[in-house]
């Protein structure tokens, strides 16, 4: 075992690199492309006996992935944001196809317009494809749950494509000390790739995704899928105990923070949480009783550990980096189907925050907080709130001057 | 509310006979519904269409799972279970049948208790997928028998459904389907509207938890080698080539290979031999075969077809 | 060709390795094709397949494959082919499989996905030299959804989406031609017509290395509008008047294995398939008649 300070992308290649990976088709897209760029050359030193091909997009590079995960070899890939979607139709299929293989997605706003920091809304897209979602908070997390997520893609009672998240910018190209795994050890949590019948070999004819024809078998086959999704948790936890004892370090399916005297939580997923932490600490100190609750595991949604930790709580503050456009917040949503009925559910406010890398201060955790505990106090959950200020409105309107929007079109705007 | 199910074979117009009594009922002032459902299979596969017709708003949708009439386009189709024909037929069902047996004949071999109306079949030695006004008759006859389309009813839907194929289509289509409209006034009203089912009556779904299993079973993977051998096109056939041995010169490379099925297997001694299971009837066989030894022979002459061919 | 097993029509396969009770229409020249290259390719196969009319082809619980298959989607099969081929590459270099476990990796997917949506996929698996062969079973149109053109339509088809008096106004597009500027292996065109000429160059296809690619006409009863009996016979036309060149690409260049010496007039071909129809009905359209002649002949004078 060794610290050292590494990107969140460079936290994903040790991942793959000690998880002895057999093959990786990529293809470059920011902020992710640094994550290839350095298994590649690990590949060109001999450091890795791996196979790297790059394809032509990423719906390529996706069915790539599947078909070589289908003839029974270990996979790794990773992508972001406009590739992630360019892949949709494929995320769908291999899931569909039961295929175990880790992807990377390195998170990032979705066009139009477009942009290049993060949210969201690009790994929730996926969100009912049938790839389970382990998200990062910390470049350490990613390293980790590179390793976990082989351990819970091919185990026999999940055997399901994983996506780790993590970040861009924010983690991606942020450099943190990183415990680095003995590779003897990570070889030994991961275990070999055992293609549990999914090959293509002569003289043993198979077909693999093949076309069904009416609902009631399409029925049984999305539906096994799900049970084997929602085997995931009990699968998730076991491995983190292993993991655990081997690494000593404890990577629950859900992080919860000062959770157990608190009054109110605040419940976000990402990087950002780390900066939510900063402010439970902080208020803390001046005598609040607050903590944080973050799924890490977000597919399969681990429902019951949610409403566990959230019973009897008073009021819940859910900020979401990531906007249903016409719903409001995908995790507020998510949180509060969850907690329905719950006898002692605390009351859920929605906060939108974090879009296309906006930053959150620590100033805007405090007042989120303050106006929870208004909001128990009254009784009543206010409106949803986009986390933006009129100092940022006023700096728009300055960029619309330039792009020569109209006068009386700003006026009638105001 | 009318419960109408049309069945046939792809190519034998079942969408349009469908559309056209949809079109009818419509026109008569009744809310329609009318849908063809077909499967992966093709032209000769068997499919069916659907028509409910209600004075009142209709919710139900998808297939009708107990019709009122039946109206069958091709008598070969009640040899197929998976064509499922009779499903959900009740006491009260009425049933068309386009056949070249009585229906008597039919009652007794079907256990089919309702009124059954026999309509001719294709004359013999024509193929009933190109007998192209059979859906026509089906259609006429099953407005007659619904009993509250009138003849005008028809005439205009039918023109209406037909007209793309142009005006000597919608000429003949008119004509088959009057000729079989009068020739059903005896039966005219036989159908009746079904009662609804109480909810109390209703037989309760035997629900399961689904149980969980692992990738190995429930993925959607064939574990072997050609099972579509278990599917029985040779269903799909109103015609099969016959080899007359006597003309046949054994140059199975012909025959064999361009079978696109490759249901033209080569027996020991160098002599092509049809699987008739699984033939579907294209006839290329009959047009390449350069020695004029394959006859197309139609499938209700089948018995005797198979002693001449000697295979079967 | 003298290396060829395929002397005479009667060195063809007596028996046939692709099971029967497959749901593609009765005559459907695209299966006839593809029963003939099985029997030469063989079951050591594993075919990736793009979306199209032969999806359907395995249909769970039922495949008439002898050996393996995978539907990947319609953009993607050569990338799934990619995968294959590197997942057994893999394990044979590690040692984990014996060669005689290794697969030929052979994708599958008709004009819609070749011509079309998979190009891109397709070009860079070329680029890349994928050892795979390539087939396309070309009916010239959507055929799995009832026929609307595709980039594979010929000059003035009527399909599902060209029904007016010219038909489809654009141009077939010239496959061979943007897989040869690539410079694969090997490229033929074949059509089950003709038996003999394709099973030559599927055993050679087969026989080579890289990226191969078998370009297959498939007469379409349903799309093409005329008797399945005729499947044959519109396919030989095709041949006689010079529709469908029968040609290979080997070593940089392009061989045809067949030229009709007194090429039969395009409209004998037209005329047997519905789809051309308006040309002749009501009234004779002579100038697209003899532009469609024009072509074919262009094409000729521009190879001789």
């Amino acid at each position: 075992m060794k610290r050292a300070l590494l990107t969140g992308n460079g936290s994903a290649a040790w991942g793959a690199r000690l998880a002895q990976i057999d093959y990786l088709p990529a293809f470059p897209i920011t902020p992710q492309t640094e994550i290839i760029e350095t298994l590649g050359k690990w590949i060109d030193t001999g450091e890795m006996n791996c196979r790297m091909v790059t394809l032509e997009s990423e719906h390529s590079m996706l069915t790539a992935a599947g078909t070589a995960a289908a003839t029974g070899v270990r996979v790794f890939a990773a992508t972001s944001s406009q590739g992630f979607l360019y892949a949709m139709e494929m995320l769908y299929t291999v899931a569909g196809w039961r295929v175990p293989f880790v992807l990377v997605n390195v998170s990032r706003g979705l066009s139009a317009p477009i942009t290049l920091e993060p949210d969201h809304n690009d790994i929730l897209a996926a969100r009912d494809s049938g790839f389970l979602q382990i998200h990062c908070s910390t470049c350490q997390e990613v390293l980790d749950s590179v390793l976990m997520a082989y351990r819970l893609a091919e185990h026999a009672n999940v055997r399901l494509p994983v996506i780790v998240n993590l970040d861009g910018f924010y983690l991606s190209f942020t450099r943190e000390p990183v415990e680095i795994p003995h590779a003897g050890l990570a070889k030994e949590f991961v275990g070999p790739y055992a293609p549990q019948g999914m090959t293509f070999r002569a003289g043993s004819p198979v077909s693999q995704a093949v076309a069904v024809l009416g609902g009631s078998p399409y029925s049984y086959f999305r539906y096994e899928t799900h049970l084997a999704a929602q085997n995931g948790v009990s699968a998730f936890s076991e491995i983190a105990l292993e993991f655990e004892q081997a690494f000593g370090r404890r990577q629950d399916a859900v992080e919860a923070y000062c959770m157990e005297d608190a009054e109110l939580a605040f419940v976000m997923i990402g990087s950002f949480a780390t900066k939510a932490k900063d402010a439970v600490d902080r208020l803390r100190k001046a005598g609040w009783a607050i903590g944080l609750l973050r799924p890490r595991l977000l597919r399969p949604f681990p429902m019951e550990l949610i409403r566990k930790a959230l019973a009897g709580k008073l009021g819940v503050a859910v900020v979401d980096q990531n906007l249903s456009v016409g719903k409001g917040g995908v995790l507020f949503t998510e949180l509060a189907s969850a907690l329905y009925g719950m006898e002692g559910a605390p009351l859920l406010l929605s906060f939108i925050g974090g879009l296309g890398g906006r930053d959150i201060s620590p100033e805007e955790f405090f007042e989120m907080a303050a106006v929870t505990r208004k909001a128990v106090e009254e009784g009543k959950a206010p409106p949803p709130r986009l986390l933006y200020t009129e100092e940022e409105l006023r700096e728009v309107r300055k960029l619309q001057a330039i792009a020569h929007v109209e006068r009386r079109e700003l006026e009638a705007g105001r | 509310m009318y419960r109408i199910r049309f069945h046939g074979r792809g190519g034998q117009g079942i969408k349009t006979a469908g559309r056209i009594l949809g079109t009818a009922f419509f026109l008569e002032g009744y809310e329609v519904q009318d849908a063809p459902r077909y499967g992966a299979e093709r032209r000769g596969a068997p499919i069916f269409s659907y028509v409910r017709a209600s004075r009142g708003a209709i919710r139900e949708r998808g297939i009708i799972a107990k019709p009122d009439l039946i109206v069958v386009a091709d008598e070969t189709l009640l040899q197929i279970p998976a064509a499922g024909v009779l499903a959900g037929a009740g006491e009260k069902a009425v049933m068309i049948l386009c056949t070249s047996e009585g229906v008597e004949v039919w009652k007794e071999r079907l256990r089919f208790n309702g009124p059954l109306l026999a309509l001719p079949a294709p004359s013999e030695g024509e193929d009933p997928l190109k007998f192209r006004y059979i859906s026509a008759a089906c259609v006429g006859a099953a407005a007659r028998v619904v009993g509250v389309i009138s003849r005008d009813s028809l005439l205009e839907a039918i023109s209406s459904e037909v007209s793309e194929f142009g005006a000597s289509a919608v000429e003949m289509n008119r004509q088959v389907a009057l000729e079989h409209y009068e020739a059903a006034a005896a039966h005219e009203g036989l159908v009746t509207e079904a009662e609804n089912v109480p909810p109390g009556a209703a037989e309760k779904p035997h629900w399961i938890d689904l149980p969980f299993e692992d990738a190995r079973t429930s993925a959607p993977v064939i574990h072997g080698s050609t099972t579509s051998a278990l599917v029985k096109t040779g269903l799909w056939r109103t015609f099969r080539p016959v080899i007359d041995p006597s003309h046949c010169k054994g140059c199975w490379w012909v025959c064999s290979t361009f079978c696109p099925e490759g249901a033209i297997t080569v027996s020991e001694d160098g002599h092509p031999v049809v699987d008739y299971d699984h033939c579907k009837g294209c006839m290329i066989c009959v047009t390449q075969c350069t020695s004029h030894a394959i006859r197309a022979v139609p499938e209700h002459e089948d018995a005797q077809a198979a002693n001449e061919g000697g295979v079967s | 060709m003298n290396e060829t097993r395929f002397q005479r029509k009667k060195d063809l396969p007596s028996t046939h390795l692709l099971g029967t009770g497959t749901p593609m229409c009765a005559g459907c020249g695209g299966l006839e094709a593809l029963h003939q290259i099985y029997d030469i390719l063989g079951e050591r196969t594993v075919f990736v397949n793009a979306a199209g009319c032969m999806t359907l082809l395995a249909t769970y619980p039922f495949t008439p494959f002898r050996g393996s298959w995978l539907y990947t989607s319609m953009a993607s099969a050569a990338a799934g082919a990619q995968g294959v081929r590197d997942g057994l590459d893999i394990l044979l270099a590690k040692g984990e499989i014996g060669s005689e476990e290794d697969l030929q990796v052979v994708v599958l997917a008709g004009d819609g996905s070749s011509y079309g949506m998979g190009l891109s996929a397709t070009s860079s698996a070329i680029e890349r030299g994928l050892d795979f062969i390539y087939i396309c079973y070309d009916n010239e149109g959507y055929g799995n959804t009832g026929q609307q053109f595709s980039d594979a339509t010929p000059h003035g088809a009527r399909t599902a989406t060209s029904t007016g008096p010219r038909g489809f106004p654009g141009f077939k597009k010239d496959l061979f031609a943007i897989w040869a500027a690539h410079k694969p292996t090997y490229i033929a065109t074949v059509l089950g017509s003709e038996p003999l000429d394709l099973a030559r160059k599927v055993e050679k296809a087969k026989s080579l290395t890289g990226p191969r690619f078998i370009l297959a006409l498939a007469p379409c009863p349903t799309g093409w509008d005329y008797d399945p009996k005729d499947t044959v016979e519109i396919g030989k036309l095709a041949v006689k008047t010079g529709v469908w060149p029968l040609k290979e690409f080997l070593e940089g260049k392009v061989v045809h294995t067949h030229i009709p010496r007194v090429r039969v007039p395009v409209e004998e071909y037209l005329k047997t398939q519905g789809r051309f129809a308006h040309l002749f009905r009501p009234e004779r359209n002579e100038a697209m008649i003899a532009e469609i002649q024009g072509m074919v002949d262009a094409y000729w004078a521009s190879v001789s």
